[in-house]
């Protein structure tokens, strides 16, 4: 624990904040939240007197400084701790729009509140102890998911879901080391010593548990970025097609990340609720490059890390040699991911498919699809998700590990739990062996939050906007 | 009468406080109600076990009285875990119940500094608010400016037979003390009750002793005391046996005469020392019980029944005694007894076992509510040390977490305070691999030798042994060894042969190749005479030297925190932004760190940020204004 922060933080932590909670622009309604100990006052010098707790009151609000009334406002005063920041917390709904809730704020802030700093109010919930490190992840998750796959997961991890497999976990690591240490600090006992069968129950249902909740990480860790989908092919050979019809068809959910990077462009698309993050080359040609001077076109930073690769080939057009050796050093893994062969632009001549070559390309799923069309769109959805998510679909209310500082965690974990088994394969005695269970629980404990260094929090909690 | 320091109480606690008083130079009275019962084991006649082992050989490496009083009367000696790993070997050994207290006894009064003197002490005198000496029954007053109380079980001590019959008495034979426990409670000092027990003994000659397993003692030369190596009497054998249904059946059917269960007794008792009747409650499926048959010394015929505490009346303790195996014609000679007395939660105390709200006390012992001798003799020792210090205008020493199971201890007791009675664990020890039976010499003989604690001959002592660790680290480091002198004997034991010359560390490092066995008569090598401690030390060192680092690692990240001091005098109960309930908390155990304030149950870490900004504002002004400079 870094203790040269700690004040600045403590400092942070003691003062009452505000900030408008909703988003900006044109609304019905806003709604400006107030946390700390000074929420009583201040609610007293703008007009908020007397408020009774968990009760919607309407009022007019007014700016301490005089000046008349700022808005007629539905107030709500939870005291804390039993409130979300675990703190005296005011929530004022006012009328929405660009000017009202500011007004209301800076009344607030006059009054004696500071503006919020990012992802302070779940900061305070979690050092007040009203959610844990989880949870005030999942709060984040909640709000900037762009999948609804990724919300439902949110939605279980902020009601524990995860916390409880991990708290689980833990348990399990320490009644294993209580086995452990029962068989030390009572030697001569009625019981006798332990029946090491004991101890690998324990283990083995500890190591299923673990490898369980990793075995879906890595769709998890794709659910919050989308499953990198990168599109290839030679010019012309259908790509900015391809894209654009992936993306308008699901228009409604598209978010677009304009100047994320150089060589491509990109756009997260939901395909029954799973993102997939769809790059192409399109329309930046020169600059994408061929990949190794071979004409093929594909976003070259994107291919090593690419979950699926569309691979596009104009229908009827027999695969060359170039080509051939692309796809296969996608399948061996010279670029990660799977590929798929999108045979183009079939609307052009009725019947080419004759003059597809299957002989070079193996096992590869394809599709034949036309821009036009909308000819095998459903099908491509089908093994789009079938590449990505297999694992997460046929899973029911698995609360899932989606965040790489989750995953990390638990491998150390596993790797610890393992190391506790070799030692003991290896006959060292159980006093030395459980070194590692020890370390494995404070892994999961880090990652509850129950022992957390400032460096992690601060890393935690930048990942918020203000007001949430 | 004028002295430095004043103990109250020769039980394992006293004689350690006032033994290591005497030794740093503080002239040192020590009080108790009779002499001749200095170091009496009230409870069982034998000293060590897992953890409490440990604490025994570190209160001897700082120059303590319990180490050489066992070796001295050891009957019976064994070293426990011995299947395990070297980290949690425990030497345990029964003593002569009679002859250990004389061999305390005897130590206490070759201290030079230090006076006995008979006599129950009545009241504290008080001061201006501090403890000032003490006034004793027969009207005598001693005035010092440290007073260590180790009262024991005496404060209030009420004994129960059974459900009706209550006897007032610190222990069996002993009366309580009243007086000092009521002038306590008005100085404002809350008392509050645990009890415990102890089983009946027998006569040995009425024994069959056929239905029992003998259990011969080893000696192969361990020994507690690092400063001498006494042989020991001659020995004697425990015998295990077991108490089956019949046993259980009497105890379920006499429940409502047990002061446990029958309502007369309702404090806490050891949930890991139970009574017969709690085992019969708890676990009423077990079928079995061991009970093991202790010698109390070898002038008597009488046995410690250890396993079968209880608080039955007397003629129900005889029967299920006689439903035992091999006791059927067993005369019973004490009946077993429970115990209430009162203590003080020890959460109050700051780390060098003082009580701030009355200076000039200190307080060590099952008063602190512990149980065991061994965890009695340390606090004994840590606040003897500390007393004589304040005395004598030194720094306080305080142990800490990573240097010793009394850190542990100490730290535990202050910082989280007791639910019931305390006994040490190895579990209780975060670094478990380095509080070990085998390093406590290394590791707090210089502490001693620092503190002054030590005489000419043991400082003496201290430097040859640690010669004799340099020695055996360099052996081992430096030793070659040749496949033809070891292959042969590796493949006798089933282990892989050596392709080539190695180092003996290397060699060492293999699970199943020990020192003790290279060096054994029928052993491959020869070497140097070692030192046994050094022995063991060398090999945990070269066998498990990653595990060690790491747990030195976790002790060093954790040290960051602890050196950060908090102080003394902060005004908890006034730190407006720290939660209600963490403000009394901290103001109840004053923490000496951030690190300490961290342990204390309860306290968010939202608690500890803002408890460092209340510091902040009060104690530096200038970092105070920075702070409110930025904010505009």
């Amino acid at each position: 624990m870094s203790l040269r922060s700690r004040p600045t933080d403590a400092k942070r932590n003691r003062d009452t904040i505000a900030a408008i909670s909703t988003a900006a622009g044109r609304g019905a309604i806003a709604v400006i939240r107030v946390s700390g100990p000074d929420v009583r006052a201040i609610a007293d010098t703008i007009g908020l007197n007397d408020l009774e707790a968990r009760r919607a009151s309407l009022r007019r609000l007014d700016h301490p400084d005089g000046g008349g009334g700022v808005d007629r406002v539905l107030a709500t005063l939870f005291p804390g701790p039993g409130s979300y920041t675990g703190e005296d917390l005011l929530e004022i709904s006012s009328h929405g729009g660009a000017l009202v809730p500011q007004l209301v704020l800076d009344a607030v802030l006059a009054a004696g509140a500071r503006p919020a700093e990012p992802g302070e109010y779940t900061r305070r919930a979690y050092l007040n102890g009203r959610v844990d490190l989880l949870q005030a992840e999942a709060t984040a998750d909640l709000i900037e998911a762009a999948s609804p796959a990724l919300a439902h997961i949110a939605l279980q991890h902020l009601e524990r879901g995860l916390s409880r497999r991990i708290e689980s976990l833990r348990a399990q690591l320490i009644e294993a080391q209580a086995l452990i240490a029962y068989d030390i600090d009572f030697p001569d006992e009625d019981d006798g010593p332990l029946d090491p069968a004991r101890l690998d129950a324990v283990m083995v249902t500890l190591a299923g548990e673990l490898e369980g909740l990793l075995a879906l990480a890595p769709e998890g860790e794709m659910l919050r970025e989308g499953a990198l989908t990168v599109i290839a092919g030679r010019p012309n050979a259908g790509k900015s097609s391809l894209f654009n019809v992936l993306v308008g068809f699901e228009r409604a959910i598209v978010t677009e990340h304009p100047g994320t990077t150089r060589d491509a462009i990109e756009a997260v698309v939901g395909v029954e609720g799973y993102p997939f993050r769809l790059v192409d080359t399109a329309g930046l040609r020169d600059e994408a490059g061929d990949i190794e001077g071979i004409g093929i076109e594909v976003a070259r930073s994107y291919l090593s890390r690419a979950e699926i690769v569309l691979f596009c080939v104009e229908d009827g057009r027999p695969l060359d040699r170039e080509e051939q050796e692309f796809l296969s050093g996608v399948s061996t893994g010279r670029a990660s991911g799977r590929a798929i062969l999108v045979r183009t632009k079939t609307d052009r001549v009725e019947d080419r498919a004759s003059g597809n070559d299957r002989s070079a390309i193996g096992d590869l799923p394809e599709v034949r699809f036309s821009s036009v069309a909308g000819a095998g769109v459903t099908r491509l959805r089908e093994l789009l998700l079938e590449a990505a998510y297999s694992g997460l679909r046929s899973e029911v209310e698995a609360p899932l590990v989606t965040r790489r500082r989750h995953v990390r965690a638990l491998e150390d974990a596993r790797a610890d739990v393992e190391g506790f088994e070799t030692a003991r394969t290896a006959g060292l005695p159980p006093e030395i062996a459980a070194t590692h269970l020890q370390d494995a629980t404070l892994r999961l404990e880090e990652l509850l939050g129950v022992v957390t260094t400032e460096d992690l929090l601060d890393a935690v909690f930048s990942s918020f906007c203000v007001g949430k | 009468m004028k002295y430095d320091v004043i103990v109250i109480g020769g039980g394992h606690a006293g004689s350690e406080a006032a033994n290591a008083a005497a030794r740093l130079g503080a002239r040192t009275l020590l009080v108790t109600s009779f002499l001749a019962r200095i170091g009496l084991m009230s409870c069982n006649p034998a000293v060590g076990g897992v953890a409490k082992g440990t604490v025994a050989r570190e209160v001897d490496a700082l120059g303590g009285v319990m180490g050489r009083a066992v070796d001295r009367t050891t009957l019976h000696f064994r070293m426990l875990n011995q299947s395990k790993g070297p980290a949690v070997w425990a030497p345990r050994a029964q003593c002569d119940r009679g002859l250990y207290p004389r061999e305390v006894r005897r130590q206490l009064e070759e201290r030079e500094a230090l006076d006995l003197f008979q006599a129950t002490v009545e009241a504290l005198l008080i001061e201006d608010g501090r403890v000032a000496g003490v006034v004793t029954s027969d009207g005598s007053t001693f005035r010092a400016r440290a007073v260590v109380l180790t009262a024991g079980t005496f404060l209030r001590g009420t004994i129960h037979l059974g459900p009706r019959t209550r006897i007032d008495a610190g222990r069996a034979g002993d009366p309580p003390t009243i007086r000092l426990a009521e002038q306590l409670e008005q100085l404002g000092l809350q008392a509050e009750r645990f009890k415990t027990g102890t089983p009946p003994r027998i006569d040995g000659r009425t024994v069959d002793y056929s239905r029992f397993e003998r259990q011969d003692g080893q000696d192969d030369g361990a020994r507690f005391s690092h400063w001498e190596n006494a042989g020991g009497l001659p020995p004697l054998p425990c015998w295990i046996g077991s108490a089956g249904p019949e046993v259980k059946a009497i105890v379920e059917q006499n429940l409502e005469s047990s002061a446990l269960y029958g309502g007369a007794i309702s404090s806490l008792g050891p949930r890991y020392c139970p009574s017969i009747e709690d085992k019969v409650v708890k676990f009423p499926d077990a079928e079995r019980h061991q009970v093991f048959l202790e010698p109390e010394g070898l002038e008597t015929t009488e046995l410690y029944v250890n396993g079968l505490s209880t608080s039955l009346p007397p003629d129900v303790q005889r029967a299920f005694l006689q439903a035992v195996p091999g006791l059927e014609s067993a005369h019973m000679t004490q009946p077993g007894y429970a115990i209430e007395y009162d203590y003080f939660s020890p959460d109050r105390l700051n780390s060098t076992l003082a009580l701030p709200d009355l200076p000039g006390l200190w307080l060590a012992g099952q008063v602190n509510g512990t149980t065991g001798y061994e965890e009695a003799a340390g606090q004994g020792v840590v606040a003897g040390i500390n007393a004589a210090l304040f005395t004598l205008g030194r720094d306080a020493w305080v142990p800490a977490r990573d240097e010793a199971f009394l850190g542990v201890l100490v730290d535990d007791l202050v910082t989280r305070g007791v639910d019931e009675p305390y006994r040490l664990f190895t579990s209780r020890a975060e670094f478990r691999l380095i509080l070990r039976q085998d390093n406590c010499l290394w590791r707090l003989g210089p502490v001693a030798e620092r503190l002054g604690l030590l005489t000419d001959n043991e400082r003496e002592s201290l430097e040859h042994h640690l010669q004799q660790l340099e020695r055996t680290r360099r052996w081992v480091s430096e030793t070659r060894v040749r496949p033809e002198e070891l292959n042969g004997w590796l493949n006798l034991r089933g282990g892989a042969a050596i392709p080539e010359t190695q180092s003996l560390e290397r060699l060492l490092r293999r699970p199943e190749v020990t020192l003790e066995a290279l060096l054994a008569a029928d052993g491959p090598l020869t070497g140097p005479e070692l030192d046994r401690d050094a022995r063991t030390t060398v090999e945990m060192e070269t066998k498990y030297a990653g595990y060690i680092e790491r747990d030195r690692e976790r002790a060093e990240s954790l040290k960051m925190r602890e050196e950060h001091p908090l102080p003394p005098d902060a005004e908890y109960l006034e730190f407006e932004s720290v939660s209600r309930e963490a403000r009394q908390k901290l103001d109840r155990v004053r923490p000496t760190s951030v690190g300490q304030a961290a342990r204390i149950p309860g306290i968010s870490p939202s608690d500890l940020q803002n408890l460092l900004v209340e510091l902040r504002k009060r104690s530096a002004p200038g970092v105070a204004r920075e702070t409110v400079k930025r904010e505009d």
